[in-house]
């Protein structure tokens, strides 16, 4: 595994935890408004500041985590759980029934995951399980598309034919073979890949405003406006969530890398 | 199967639509206001697959049905036609643009320079909503600086996003072709397609006997990146949506948002049929670079 | 002085990787040397030497090259990868000497069709004839010009490579195994078609491992061996199996019993 594979790695494990573990602890600090406090710039007792309400910077950076750690990874689920079954079954199968949803997702897949999100969130109204939901929906068709494409391709190659020629069962040749073992990596990356998609779409989301998470709960994308206009740009409470955001980004694609192809000969 | 695919893109929004508990008209904020015009019109007394139908019907007719609350009671399709223009315009813009910087860029590093390519990554993996962030509110820090200090005088575009379209529009171009892990994307694919033509025995055999390479391997390049500018379409399409947002340009992705607040029904999903019919054009378009270059797929051996 | 190529001390290194050392070659217009040797003894990569197109990430190539045509000595640089070598070597590539590589299918253009292709070549080297000219001469009909190469045989785009050498008008030709992969019933043809070659005044290394093919065609055979020419002998010996080196022997011992279990 590379190094920048292992920072990668320990970047994630490390803001998903602290997103997961956040909503349990006593945030005080990340939420109570203290006016004698307030606009401080970096301290021991304030790393990051405060900014104009005196609520620590650097408490609410880690709190911010939960709005996407959980969320993500219920995305992840649901692109999984949807995906992978009904692409790998269809692949295996072939025939109409795999034409059909072959052509069903690579059509899906024309419709810009942000629009439909936008889309979802216009009929439906916003929360954010509807936003981990819609995520989650609006990247099956990618991940079904890649692993039906990789299935399909190996259905016929000889490592397959020969375990059915061994009288191995379809369904173990299919999701021990096929799945875990061949398509492992690619679905690990796509999912890292939307890990980091609801990342974006939910700090977007509240950084735009009107939809996601709300003040005072932050999040990595209110925090960006919140103090806006009060300080500059380059400020460390201005760029604390900006940079964290962009190192957890830059991290899903380190740790992407630990999954890089193994090439089947 | 252009057509088809659209079809399916319809029926699945529809579906969508439908598959809201209770019927959507419950959901809307002002849906009680307006039950009895949309009862008429969605045909809330026809069973599903009739108002699918006759969605897809009425849709393929340019009739997308009218706005609730964006411009209430104006047809979707003239809400959207001048906007939707706007946003193709910055579209291809940054298609073509991000298609230039990857190429440019794969062809300087070739495989080699790993550090340029890392950098690369980091630098256009930041999603764009940030850079526009940091890109607007830098430049406009600046540039007050630079005026208090009376070095320069108050520039026409000053200050940004709200004023000077057509600095906002670059920007968005750039930005959209750069963040978000465009560039990078795009670097890496192209990079992957280079090697492997330059690696190829025609390109061998042309370098054997002493004769350029450059025109031949571009030619070659041109399908891997045809394909490679229609598959980013959608994924800069959505990108592109939150930019306008963020630089307040007038374009459909703004009304989306815009849609999305007011719970507009209808102009959401025209807006994202349009969408989807712009990246299957797109890969329509693809396809005829391909086929046009290539005699492998135009079949039918003499 | 007669027009020649001299290649001499050839060493190519790759890390600490000897893989060809102490080659040295010439060759006279005119002529087909025959370069044979068991696979990985450094034959391709000669070859592949004399066109600076050794491409071994650590790779260093040594020695001298020299090629001489009308009474001008061309002489490129085959260390280091300077602007000045690149220049050298392309003056020579394809106008000095040209290269027929094993899998003609894949040295084709899928994109354009052969007359499009040999027509490039021959303007590119500033000869007046239309492509069907030097398909002919390669044995072709004018039909093919209009083909793409996934429409020719195997044969075919072999000859259409020769056609294009011929459009090149190299002095010298490198032939690295034109003929492996090849339906046995069009080799022979082909063969006659190199010689043909040879005999209109291009000297020609004929690579190859097909001991059986080589009498007739070839005036003179090297033999190479774990990255060195181990003997010089003439495809009569050859055929009466009268060699020194144990590889030349071995080499013989190996076709023999191919061809016994062909027969058999």
């Amino acid at each position: 595994m590379t190094y920048t594979a292992r920072v990668g790695i320990a970047v994630l494990v490390a803001v998903v935890a602290v997103g997961l573990t956040s909503p349990l602890g006593a945030w005080q600090a990340a939420l109570e408004v203290s006016p004698d406090i307030a606009g401080q710039g970096p301290s021991p007792a304030h790393w990051l500041g405060t900014d104009h309400l005196g609520r620590d910077v650097f408490a609410r950076l880690q709190l911010a985590a939960g709005a996407f750690a959980g969320p993500g990874l219920l995305a992840c689920a649901v692109a999984l759980v949807l995906a992978v079954p009904l692409a790998a079954v269809t692949a295996y199968r072939g025939g109409v029934v795999g034409s059909a949803t072959r052509f069903g997702f690579t059509s899906l897949a024309a419709i810009p995951r942000f629009v439909l999100v936008l889309l979802v969130l216009s009929i439906y109204g916003d929360s954010s399980v509807t936003l981990a939901l819609v995520a989650g929906v609006s990247y099956v068709p990618m991940l079904g598309e890649a692993v039906f494409e990789r299935i399909e391709r190996l259905r016929g190659e000889e490592y397959v034919l020969a375990s059915q020629a061994h009288g191995l069962s379809g369904a173990r040749i299919l999701w021990v073979h096929l799945v875990w073992a061949a398509c492992g990596r690619l679905i690990g990356r796509h999912l890292l890949a939307l890990f980091g998609f609801y990342l974006v779409l939910e700090t977007t989301l509240s950084y735009i405003g009107g939809f996601g998470v709300q003040e005072p709960t932050p999040s990595w994308g209110n925090m960006l406006v919140f103090e806006w206009g009060r300080r500059s740009v380059f400020d460390p409470a201005l760029l604390a969530p900006g940079l964290a955001l962009w190192l957890t980004l830059a991290a899903t694609g380190w740790a992407a890398e630990a999954l890089g192809e193994v090439e089947h000969g | 199967m252009l057509a088809l695919s659209l079809v399916a893109v319809a029926t699945a929004v529809q579906l969508l639509l439908w598959a809201a508990p209770g019927d959507p008209i419950d959901l809307l904020p002002n849906g009680e206001e307006l039950r009895e015009q949309l009862s008429v019109e969605w045909g809330l007394d026809q069973p599903i697959a009739v108002r699918v139908l006759s969605y897809l019907a009425q849709a393929s007719t340019g009739n997308l049905g009218i706005s609730l609350a964006y411009r209430p009671g104006m047809p979707v399709i003239d809400v959207l036609l001048q906007p939707a223009l706007t946003s193709l315009g910055l579209l291809s813009g940054a298609v073509v643009l991000s298609l230039a910087w990857g190429t440019a860029l794969a062809v300087w590093t070739r495989g080699q320079r790993r550090q340029s390519r890392r950098l690369v990554r980091v630098l256009s993996v930041a999603p764009v909503f940030l850079l526009a962030h940091i890109g607007v509110h830098g430049i406009n820090e600046l540039t007050f600086s630079l005026i208090e200090a009376g070095n320069i005088a108050r520039p026409a575009w000053f200050a940004l996003p709200a004023e000077a379209s057509l600095v906002r529009s670059t920007l968005a171009i750039v930005l959209l072709a750069v963040g978000s892990g465009s560039l990078a994307e795009i670097h890496q694919e192209v990079e992957q397609a280079l090697l492997t033509i330059r690696r190829s025995g025609f390109v061998d055999a042309a370098r054997s006997r002493g004769e350029p390479t450059t025109l031949l391997i571009a030619r070659h390049l041109l399908i891997p990146v045809a394909s490679l500018a229609a598959a980013r379409t959608g994924f800069l399409l959505g990108g592109l949506v939150i930019l306008e947002k963020v630089l307040l340009i007038n374009g459909a992705g703004a009304i989306l948002w815009q849609a999305a607040l007011l719970r507009d029904v209808p102009v959401a999903l025209g807006i994202t049929l349009f969408s989807a019919a712009t990246v299957c054009l797109a890969r329509l378009a693809a396809d005829a670079v391909r086929i046009g270059l290539d005699p492998r797929l135009r079949g039918g051996s003499r | 002085m007669a027009d020649s190529l001299q290649l001499s001390a050839l060493k190519i290194e790759a890390g600490s990787q000897t893989l060809v050392t102490g080659v040295d070659l010439q060759l006279a217009r005119g002529e087909i040397c025959a370069l044979v040797g068991p696979s990985g003894s450094g034959k391709s990569l000669t070859a592949r030497a004399m066109l600076g197109l050794v491409e071994i990430a650590p790779g260093v190539t040594r020695g001298t090259l020299e090629v001489m045509i009308d009474g001008t000595i061309h002489s490129p640089e085959m260390t280091g990868d300077s602007r000045a070598r690149r220049k050298a070597f392309a003056k020579v590539r394809g106008a000095v000497i040209g290269y027929l590589p094993q899998d003609a299918m894949s040295a084709l253009d899928p994109l354009r069709t052969v007359g499009r292709q040999v027509a490039l070549t021959a303007r590119r080297a500033g000869r007046d004839q239309g492509p069907t000219h030097w398909l002919n001469l390669a044995g072709l009909q004018p039909s093919v010009a209009n083909r793409y190469p996934h429409e020719l045989s195997g044969g075919m785009a072999q000859r259409v490579t020769i056609a294009q050498a011929l459009a090149r008008g190299s002095h010298f030709l490198l032939a690295d195994e034109p003929t492996t992969g090849l339906d046995p019933a069009i080799r022979r043809p082909l063969l006659d078609e190199l010689r043909r070659v040879a005999d209109e005044g291009v000297g020609v290394l004929w690579i190859t491992h097909d001991l059986r093919a080589i009498t007739g065609i070839a005036n003179r055979v090297l033999v190479m061996s774990e990255g060195q020419i181990v003997e010089s002998t003439t495809p009569d010996q050859l055929a009466g199996g009268e060699v020194e080196s144990s590889a030349a022997r071995r080499l013989i011992e190996a076709t023999r019993r191919i061809a016994a279990g062909r027969l058999g």
